[in-house]
């Protein structure tokens, strides 16, 4: 990764923690929103340094254009104004949940920072339109299909939930 | 040929012929206002589906291009698993057929959801890669939240299906947690590619026991093992019956289906076995604390239904006893898995069956008082109640008894006497409960106001306790053909 390669995935990185972390932690209902729209424009960031430029285009277009409205649009429906209560739960299931959150961080930082693997090279159109398409439409033509399944059910189960029961 | 092209794709027909119906379905449902044929057709083509897989294994036409192979396998072990859960899910459609007219719940989606969470269930079944494991997991437990809401009239149906969606959905979350942690220590998305980086040393370790930790951790949620069960109780008991039928057979399989995948398959070798002590201890307690637990909250049920979700818990148990065998006895202890899963299957259809049957318009049977005398009124409706509750005590000559006899010497051959002693031992207390239905139906009389549950007259309802009935009883006797598919599947999939 050159210099400027490495400074602009330090940057996104640490924004991508803070958003996420106002995303979980924020009260406010329309406030973690917010952090998500900015973790979701820093991982944008982070595939810009991975040569994934469409990928950050779309990550734009679909995550921080459609989605965060969706959720802001939800948000105001209900009412920007609901707080979340102050959290319940005993001492000690918050505290077991607490040590094996830190002992999974721990494990997973050690382990990648001590992870040595060896860079591959890609394609020449790796990242780009057609590398993308040949990716979506060849080599995992499969898992597309079963996702156009798998957004079907969700349609006809949401819809099965959401009609009028006298019908 | 086109010829060629047509059959190059017979391994994954039952897939591709499912996909068809629901579609089709789908369309009529749109333009008709009939609907009286739509459950006969889903249970016909779920047994159609069926029979192609078992024609396929029969004959060995196990091809179809390497496109999908890299992430659904064709082999002996998904196309078992496709017979299952085909059956179960044929079997729930004619309870279904039977029920939802009788209840006037009758819509066409239902129908559509069954056969695509079905159709996702034998993806799942089928997965090789971790891609498409999520996304079988996906469709499959959709399908089912929707299912299990489907009566939303119902309280108890919003409340089960809010807390299966919740957890359901963290549990999926931690299963793309540790698929990604474990591609991050692999760099392997495919299960035999994650098989050789792991068996070659190349792999993280620590980052590898994480990753298999959380995906166990999802794969025991969806099977219902304890401590992940917290939901089944809750959304067996608020859905409809046929749906918490097709829940406790077909998800359940598919469930397992890939927890034989991931550790008998990607994580079965002595590399895997030495992180650690490996996977087996894990299995061990997961199945010793399942087995106890469900038995011993069922017996404080007062529910038929609740109890019944229990000892699906408690079932669930048993086949993990088998499932911890597997690194030592190998095939033996897979295929006594897979014969389990098939053995339950058929008992559970009869079991639940017979409760859909005992109630009728107005009146569901539920409690045990429900059932109080129902056995001396209408004798021929408590019969199948009483083989199907035998069958999952494990009596002979029924295939539970098979079921558990395989599963428990395969713990006795691979050394872990005290968990087959253990899951004895739970069986027995299993007997208190199970036998207690018999009981209410037989020796005991409904209170003198209490409403008396009528049993259904429907063709759908019989047909399906006649074909659940008959395999229950036929693979109690004559066990051997049904074996040998289980022996014939775990060993070319082990092989």
């Amino acid at each position: 990764m050159t210099g400027a390669g490495a400074t602009l995935f330090v940057v996104t990185a640490i924004f991508a923690i803070i958003g996420a972390l106002i995303t979980v932690a924020a009260r406010r209902p329309l406030r973690a929103a917010m952090g998500l729209l900015v973790h979701i424009v820093s991982l944008a960031g982070m595939f810009l340094t991975l040569n994934a430029h469409l990928l950050a285009a779309l990550q734009l277009l679909v995550y921080a254009g459609a989605i965060v409205v969706l959720f802001v649009f939800v948000i105001m429906l209900i009412g920007p104004e609901a707080e979340t209560g102050p959290i319940e739960g005993r001492l000690v299931s918050r505290s077991t949940a607490g040590a094996l959150t830190l002992a999974v961080f721990l494990v997973v930082a050690t382990s990648v920072g001590g992870f040595d693997a060896a860079w591959i090279a890609v394609d020449a159109d790796f990242g780009t339109v057609e590398g993308l398409g040949l990716a979506i439409y060849r080599n995992a033509l499969v898992p597309f299909e079963l996702i156009s399944i798998t957004l079907l059910v969700a349609i006809i189960g949401a819809i099965a939930i959401a009609r009028s029961p006298t019908e | 040929m086109i010829t060629d092209r047509i059959t190059s794709f017979l391994g994954v027909a039952p897939l591709l012929l499912l996909v068809a119906v629901g579609l089709s379905i789908m369309l009529i449902d749109a333009f008709s206002k009939d609907r009286s044929g739509l459950a006969l057709t889903t249970a016909m083509s779920l047994f159609a589906a069926a029979a192609i897989s078992g024609a396929i294994a029969v004959r060995g036409d196990l091809v179809a291009p390497a496109q999908i192979t890299r992430y659904l396998a064709v082999d002996q072990l998904g196309l078992f698993f496709d017979v299952v859960i085909c059956a179960g899910a044929g079997l729930s459609a004619l309870l279904a057929g039977g029920y939802l007219k009788e209840h006037g719940l009758e819509r066409g989606e239902f129908y559509v959801l069954l056969i695509f969470t079905a159709f996702g269930a034998m993806v799942l079944a089928r997965a090789v890669d971790l891609l498409s494991i999520f996304l079988g997991l996906e469709t499959m437990s959709l399908g089912a939240y929707a299912l299990v809401a489907y009566r939303r009239t119902s309280a108890r149906a919003v409340e089960g299906a809010v807390k299966y969606f919740l957890l359901g959905s963290f549990a999926a979350a931690i299963l793309l947690f540790g698929s990604a942690l474990l591609y991050g220590a692999t760099g392997h998305t495919d299960l035999a590619g994650i098989r050789d980086a792991v068996g070659s040393g190349a792999a993280d370790p620590v980052l590898t026991i994480l990753a298999l930790v959380m995906i166990l951790v999802s794969l025991a949620f969806k099977v219902g093992a304890v401590p992940f069960h917290m939901w089944v109780p809750d959304s067996y008991e608020g859905a409809v019956t046929p749906v918490t039928t097709f829940m406790s057979v077909a998800v359940k399989a598919a469930a397992f289906a890939v927890l034989v995948r991931v550790l008998a398959g990607a994580f079965g070798d002595e590399v895997s076995m030495d992180l650690f002590t490996g996977w087996t201890p894990v299995i061990v307690i997961l199945a010793v604390v399942t087995m106890a637990w469900g038995n011993l909250a069922a017996l404080a049920q007062s529910s038929v239904k609740r109890m019944l979700a229990y000892s699906s818990v408690a079932h669930a148990g048993y086949v993990l006893v088998g499932l911890a065998a597997t690194y030592e006895l190998g095939p033996t202890a897979v295929s006594a898995v897979l014969y389990y899963v098939a053995a339950y299957t058929v008992s559970n259809v009869l079991a639940f069956g017979s409760l859909v049957l005992m109630g009728s318009k107005g009146k569901e049977a539920v409690s045990y008082e429900d059932l109080a005398g129902a056995g001396r009124r209408h004798p021929a409706a408590a019969a199948p109640f009483v083989v199907g509750v035998l069958s999952l005590l494990g009596m002979p000559p029924t295939a539970g008894f098979f079921g558990k006899y395989y599963v428990f010497s395969a713990a006795v051959q691979a050394g872990m006497t005290w968990l087959a002693v253990l899951g004895v031992l739970a069986s027995a207390v299993g007997a208190y409960y199970y036998l207690k239905v018999i009981v209410y139906l037989f020796m005991r009389e409904p209170a003198e106001d209490a409403p008396i549950a009528v049993p259904m007259r429907s063709y759908y309802v019989a047909a399906a306790l006649l074909l659940s009935g008959y395999y229950v009883l036929r693979m109690g006797v004559t066990p051997g053909r049904y074996l040998d598919f289980a022996i014939s599947a775990a060993t070319t999939f082990l092989g």
